[in-house]
This record gives C-alpha cells, structure tokens and sequence, in this order.
C-alpha cells in the first residue's frame, strides 16, 4: 500500500471516518460471533443487543428515565467539582508558573500527587467529610486539581519571553506583565488543562459514586452489579465513556471558536 | 501633539554612555567582556547608526538606553548610562525598542496591537482616550494598515508585521526610539521600502533613533550619523556624520561620497579583526 508507513500524510476526512466505523464494526461483529456461538457464555458476556435492550430500559421505564436521572446526578457533581477545579486550580498554577518563588515553595506539595494513588484517599475522605456530596465533590476534585495545576503552570512557563520583554519595554509592571501578555498568550494551553481535568473527572465518577451509592451513574452501575445485570453494567459504561467523549468534543470546538489564532502560530 | 509639545520634545533628549564595560558569565566558568569602554553621547534628534558585525555586542549596547535590560546579569558591568541627565538603570519611559522578530501578539488584531500600550497603567494615565484613540487611528494611516487593522499578524506579511511594531512604538511618542536590525529578517526590497518607511515617519515625527544593523548599506542610507564598532569586545572603531540628504536615491548611493564611506566602514572593521559578519547589499 502506498504512503502505508508515512506519518506525516493524514487519510482525508472521509476515508478516515470509514476506516474508523469499519473497525468499531469489526468488534462488533467480533463480539456478536462471540455471543451467539456462546463461546463465552452471557453471563460473563452479555451479547450487544441485549446491552442495546438495557440501554433502552434505562433510559424509559414505566414513565421513569433511570438513565437521564442518574446521568443529571452525576453531570452536576461533576460541573460543582469542575467549577472548584477551575476557580482554585487555574489561579493557583498561574501564580506558580508566574513566579519560580512560589513554584519552588509550591511544587513540591503539588507534584507529588499526580503519581499518588487519588482512589486511595477515598477513604480518608469517607472519614472526613462523611458519605454525603461533599466527599463525592472533595475526591473528584482532588482527582482533578492536582493534574490541571502543574498543567496550568506549565502553559504559563512555555509562553515565549519575547512576550514579557516586550510588554515591559512598553512600561508595564511586572504584574501587568502576566495579566496583560503571558496570561493570554498561556490560554489555549490552560484550555487544554481544563479539558484534561474534565476527562479525569469522567473516569472517576464511578469511583466517587461507589461509596454510598444513592444516585447517578456510578451507584448505577454499582447497583446493576449487584444483580449480576451485566447487560446494564455495560450500558453504564458505554453511556459514560459517551458522555465523556461529549464533553470533549464540545470543550474542544468552545477553545477553537475562542483562540482561532493558536493554529498560525 | 501641540506645536509647543514638539518644541519641547526637541529640545530635551539626551542620551549618554559613560565608560560602559559589560562582561557575561562565559560558559567554560570565566567571564568573557563584549563591550569594552564604550562611551557616546547622543543630544539631539536623528537617525544614529550603531554599525557592527554580528555577535560584537549591538543588542547589549542598545538595551542599555532604557530598553529591558538581560536579567541574568548586572547591565553595564562598569559604566554609566544618563538619559536626560538622570541615571538610567531599568527599562525607560521615554524610551521604546522594536526587536528584529516582530513582538506582535498572534492573539490580538493590527489595531489592538497598535493600542496595547494603551491598555497598560502607565499610559492611561498619561494619555486621554480620545487622544490615543485619535494616534492609532493616525498612525494606522501613516503605516499604511488603515484596511489592515482587524487582521490578525499571521494574516500579514513580514513587512507589514514590522509596519504594526513601527506603529505601536510611534503611538507612544517615544523621545527615544530603540531599533535592534528590525529590517534584518525582510527580503532585500521590502528592505528597502521599510527604510523608506521609516525616514517618512521619522519626518513626521522626530525623535532620537538609535538603529542597529549589520548592514553597511542600510547603515549609509539611514544615518545621519554611523557609529562603528569592532567585534567582540565592542569598542567604537570609527564615528562620522552623513550630512546628504534623505531619502538617499540610487544615485548617491553610487556617488564618490557614498562609496568612501563604504570604504572607510570596511576599513575600519578590517582593521579590527574579529569573528563576526558584516553585510554589504549593492
Ligand atoms: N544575557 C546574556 N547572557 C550571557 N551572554 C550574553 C547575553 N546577552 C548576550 N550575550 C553574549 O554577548 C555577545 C554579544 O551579544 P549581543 O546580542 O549584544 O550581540 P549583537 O551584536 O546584538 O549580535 P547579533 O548581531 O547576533 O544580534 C554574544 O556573544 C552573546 O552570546
Ligand atoms: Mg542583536
């Protein structure tokens, strides 16, 4: 096949989606032979038509929606803990990537956490702040903040200092500085930061909705299993990995309507 | 600006290197000096060529006449640099530089680059709104980016992207106007216009220009006066006047003075040998 070992030479947008379909069909296929031929038996592996029928009676049961009830649960403790994400996270890793002082004092409280295993603090949490929303919101925020920070302060650095010179040359304080050129320049990449933070909160939904679970899409999942409705389990996954996938397409398309530019660069 | 604030703006500039030695960290542990006891006094408008071949220490000299000065070391090492009779040890006020890589921010339009010193405290407060307003609005005429000013700096050329840095140094009415090779990444014509560019503006709008380059012509066409330095350590190798008028045609670039001067500037850096390039463009 022609250019088959060239990275650099992209298939066009067509061939691309159809190379893509055809290869979500083949496991599809795959996984029906698998169901129907009972090589693996439905209750270890529920067939995709029966994954579709759970989908279904999720979402519309005897005038109830379970699916749009848990899914509205978990999207709002998710916009809660991202809000707290933004609102703590971007001004706190702007002010360490502004200035290596407080990046020196900070970081090493910070960074740490990126490796630390978040769904062991769980627990911890559980102790502190009970089995309510608050540890739901504590964890996913935790989970989140401590990878959108050093992501924020990274956009702040990798700005060129051309910038800064420049806008100092022009009288501006230091400060006015990072407001006025830097903190600009950073906003794509702190965008990404955002969108990166979102992504984690989706994985660890489940996580904080296991403990205690009353409501959204982790106790859904959580409740299913119980049952061995291994048909809606899947369903519950398959409809948070979508819903993921969401909020990253649309985050991604907001931050292309806002900095056209950082594609000229 | 009134006729008596030009007055004014005339009759006050005064820039003075005293002695100036600067040495930097060299990478091997020592220090390596790059300028070496530069002393030179500017007093009155006009277009001063600073002459060198490149990497003799152009850049560090023009920093230090209230442009942003290297953090990583103390600037000057010894010396002193005056502005109007006032020690100068920071980034100036009345002094505003245009960089060889055009600083234009990719996220702003022409215009709100042209009117981002306006939006500094600085400026503000010394200039009305209507009055800025009213400069960039001119200045945009001047440089010719009138139907340019909502594109955005990737949208334009490399001559029109110098044009925005002209113009947002200008709208400051700076009294001391810092240019460090702003031509050196343009092809040779849009050079050449550039330059033209800048004696109509400077005509428009005189202040002190202190003009780095490389470039023996460029340095023959702009000057009123060419400072000549030798490569690294920098030290002024040869200082002289053009009194011809601008702008300089073709012709007098052919003229008996015109290739003496060329010679003298060879002369002189030939003399003092060093690593560095210079360029000649005919
Ligand atoms: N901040 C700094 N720290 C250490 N060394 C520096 C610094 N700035 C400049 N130098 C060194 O000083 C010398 C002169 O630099 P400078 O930029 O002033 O030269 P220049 O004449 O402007 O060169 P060019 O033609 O390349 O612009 C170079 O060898 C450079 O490596
Ligand atoms: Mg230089």
């Amino acid at each position: 096949m022609n250019n088959f070992w060239n990275p650099y030479l992209q298939p066009d947008d067509r061939q691309r989606r159809i190379i893509g379909a055809a290869s979500v069909l083949a496991l599809l296929v795959f996984w029906s032979i698998l169901a129907v031929t009972g090589i693996v038996s439905p209750a270890r592996l529920p067939a995709p038509w029966d994954v579709l029928k759970a989908m279904a009676y999720l979402s519309w049961h005897e005038g109830e929606s379970l699916l749009l009830t848990a899914t509205l649960w978990s999207l709002g403790r998710l916009l809660v803990a991202g809000f707290l994400v933004v609102a703590i996270g971007i001004p706190a890793g702007i002010v360490m990537g502004a200035s290596p002082r407080v990046n020196a004092a900070v970081s090493p409280l910070v960074d740490p956490f990126r490796s630390a295993p978040v769904v062991a603090l769980l627990p911890i949490l559980v102790m502190w702040l009970g089995v309510g929303e608050e540890m739901k919101i504590a964890f996913l925020f935790i989970g989140a903040v401590v990878y959108l920070i050093p992501m924020v302060r990274d956009a702040i650095q990798a700005v060129p200092q051309n910038y800064w010179i420049s806008a100092r040359d022009l009288g501006a304080t230091q400060w006015e500085c990072i407001i006025r050129a830097v903190i600009p320049m950073a906003m794509p990449r702190i965008t990404d930061a955002v969108i990166v933070a979102f992504s984690v909160m989706w994985t660890y939904i489940t996580v904080a909705e296991y403990v205690n679970a009353k409501s959204g899409l982790g106790q859904l999942i959580q409740n299913a299993r119980r049952f061995s409705a291994w048909d809606q389990v899947f369903a519950g996954i398959f409809i948070i990995m979508a819903l993921a996938l969401l909020t990253y397409q649309l985050m991604t398309a907001i931050k292309r309507k806002l900095y056209p530019w950082e594609t000229q660069l | 600006m009134s006729d008596s604030g030009q007055v004014r703006l005339l009759a006050s500039i005064s820039v003075e290197l005293i002695d100036i030695i600067q040495e930097y960290p060299s990478p091997s542990g020592g220090v390596t000096r790059v300028v070496d006891g530069i002393s030179l006094a500017f007093s009155k408008p006009g277009i001063n060529m600073l002459l060198g071949p490149s990497g003799c220490g152009k850049s560090t000299i023009l920093q230090m006449m209230g442009g942003v000065r290297p953090i990583n070391a103390k600037t000057p090492t010894s010396g002193k640099v005056m502005i109007n009779g006032i020690e100068c040890n920071d980034a100036h006020d009345d002094s505003v530089m245009v960089f060889q890589r055009y600083a234009n921010r990719p996220d702003l339009s022409v215009y709100d680059n042209v009117a981002f010193p306006f939006r500094l405290n600085l400026w503000k407060k010394k200039v009305p709104e209507a009055e800025w307003h009213k400069r960039v609005a001119e200045m945009l005429e001047e440089t010719g980016l009138k139907d340019k000013k909502d594109l955005s700096p990737a949208q334009l050329s490399g001559g029109q992207n110098q044009r925005v840095a002209l113009a947002r140094a200008l709208v400051l009415r700076p009294r001391i106007l810092l240019m460090d090779e702003p031509f050196g990444a343009l092809d040779a014509q849009t050079r050449e216009e550039m330059q033209r560019l800048l004696i109509s503006l400077y005509n428009e709008h005189p202040c002190l220009i202190v003009f780095v380059t490389h470039d023996v012509t460029e340095a023959l066409m702009l000057g009123d006066r060419v400072i000549v330095l030798s490569s690294q350590p920098a030290k002024v190798s040869d200082d002289f006047t053009i009194t011809a008028m601008r702008p300089r045609s073709a012709d007098w670039q052919r003229s008996d003075e015109a290739r003496q001067l060329e010679k003298r500037i060879l002369t002189s850096l030939h003399t003092a040998p060093g690593r560095g390039v210079v360029r000649v463009t005919i």
